[in-house]
């Protein structure tokens, strides 16, 4: 139940905040490479490792499925 | 008449002017991908544990893999990319070597590598990926197809997504799903074989081996009908810019498996029947059996703050659950500190947390009755924490080359995976990024 709430809550910040624009011209900080939302390309095989060791797979850009990992 | 000429004349200037106008706009409309771009990446994998699932959950897990990758990408015209990339992972696992532990060359221990087969292989994997960008740079649409191959192992794999971009891009929604159909050439444990349509307890390999404790071993055995395992996820992510300085995300993924999930040279023991043993290894009273239906559900937020030039905080943290019985959360948080304008230092922790699958049981302690079984301790419950360093070189100009190709970056990190059972693995990973001159 609290996990639903934190989610909930998440949802409405975004969607409350979906009102302020940030013009192209302000978004040199959010452009910077570290700024990005996904992982670096260079950490795709830890990526893959923890998806093969761990049962907890998805919403991070990794792989979801395919290869068996049971090595 | 002069007014008509007027009147065409005039017509004919503001289309040609627009027609300017529309081609000037397209002369100058920015390219998704500038020129073509070469990633290399690459990484050096090492594991050790004492809960080899080969052998029952008993045994050693040391492992190594190295991976090599590249990764082209290639601007087609203004709009369209096309991406490929191939991949090549050879691995030594200590644990895989004992599906055959009795090589003769040394006394069968689930603690001890064997010589056999099985104790190398090689991965191979390519994938093609085409992207589209609408005009207008707020919608993209992308396509993607794959093959893996191992020696036990084949995997098809397709892929779409859909992106819009609106609120002056300042919010993102994107949609993808993806489709992996794999087939497995299945691989028995050495000591079960014979008691399928073969000579049992009277094989060579009982005969040239001494079974001692329960020398009456009969196990359960019976190979899988079904070699096939697929795989249809569908993942839904909403990126928002919340503040010039930070911007966040939330993501959906919802995951079904069916077919072949359970792993056919993993072995299980009971504890309802007597241990059989060739030297000091424990023979298997069955392998592993798990349900052929699998559904996961993963919720992920990331949240990433610019402080200020000298300092970004990146977080992520992850709720998963699926109907096996496991829950699970992943945190992490990640520091990159611009040493200067080339160079950035990377520290970052990790933390994740599993229960068990309802299935599992630790060595030699499940039952024979029961439907399921496994004894993979990569579905026991246990936490983890992961450290990591790492070091990234940017050259915005490129100004070092090969060949027509000016170096961009170069990422170098290594992380240590400690879970708070026996297992660990350390990882070093590297890539460099090299862009065509124009």
């Amino acid at each position: 139940m609290k996990k639903n709430n934190i989610l909930i809550a998440s949802v409405l910040a975004f969607s409350l905040n979906s009102c302020v624009v940030v013009k192209e011209y302000e978004k040199v900080n959010i452009n910077d490479p570290d700024m990005v939302l996904s992982e670096k390309k260079c950490d795709r095989n830890l990526i893959t490792a923890h998806s093969y060791r761990e049962a907890a797979v998805g919403a991070n850009g990794g792989k979801t499925g395919g290869g068996c990992g049971c090595n | 008449m002069k007014q008509i000429l007027t009147y065409v004349f005039t017509l004919v200037c503001i289309s040609v002017n627009a027609q300017i106008q529309k081609d000037t706009i397209q002369t100058y409309k920015k390219r998704v991908l500038e020129t073509v771009e070469v990633d290399f990446l690459s990484s050096y994998y090492t594991q050790e544990g004492d809960n080899a699932s080969v052998s029952g959950g008993i045994g050693t897990e040391a492992l190594t893999d190295a991976t090599g990758t590249i990764i082209v990408a290639i601007p087609l015209n203004d709009d369209d990319i096309l991406t490929v990339d191939a991949g090549v992972s050879a691995y030594s696992s200590a644990s895989s070597s004992n599906v055959g532990p009795f090589d003769g060359q040394q006394a069968a221990d689930p603690f001890v590598a064997s010589s056999g087969a099985s104790s190398s292989d090689v991965w191979s994997s390519v994938s093609v990926g085409f992207a589209h960008s609408s005009d207008d740079r707020n919608k993209l649409w992308s396509v993607n197809t794959s093959i893996a191959s191992e020696y036990d192992y084949f995997s098809v794999g397709f892929g779409g997504s859909y992106t819009r971009l609106f609120n002056e891009k300042n919010t993102e929604l994107s949609l993808n799903v993806s489709v992996f159909l794999d087939t497995w050439t299945a691989i028995y444990p050495t000591e079960l074989r014979p008691f399928y349509g073969g000579n049992g307890i009277n094989n060579t390999l009982f005969a040239n081996n001494a079974v001692t404790g329960n020398t009456n071993y009969n196990p359960q055995f019976t190979p899988f009908n079904n070699v096939q395992r697929n795989s249809y996820a569908f993942g839904i992510n909403l990126s928002q810019i919340l503040h010039k300085n930070i911007q966040g995300s939330l993501s959906l993924d919802l995951v079904r498996q069916d077919g072949l999930l359970s792993t056919p040279f993993q072995r299980v023991y009971f504890k309802d029947i007597a241990d059989s043993f060739i030297e000091n290894f424990h023979l298997a009273d069955a392998i592993e059996q798990l349900p052929n239906e699998r559904f996961k559900v993963a919720i992920g937020g990331r949240l990433n703050w610019y402080i200020n030039q000298n300092i970004t905080v990146r977080t992520f943290y992850r709720y998963y659950f699926d109907d096996w019985g496991i829950n699970s959360n992943t945190v992490s948080i990640e520091l990159p500190l611009k040493l200067s304008d080339k160079f950035t230092f990377y520290p970052s922790f990790r933390f994740y947390n599993q229960s068990s699958a309802d299935y599992f049981s630790p060595y030699n302690e499940a039952l024979s009755t029961d439907d399921y079984y496994t004894s993979d301790y990569d579905l026991s419950n246990y936490s983890a924490n992961q450290i990591g360093f790492g070091c990234s070189y940017t050259d915005i100009f490129t100004k070092a080359h090969l060949w027509k190709f000016g170096l961009k970056a170069i990422d170098l990190k290594l992380y240590k995976y400690d879970r708070n059972t026996t297992f660990g693995f350390n990882i070093i990973t590297a890539g460099v990024k090299f862009v065509m001159d124009n």
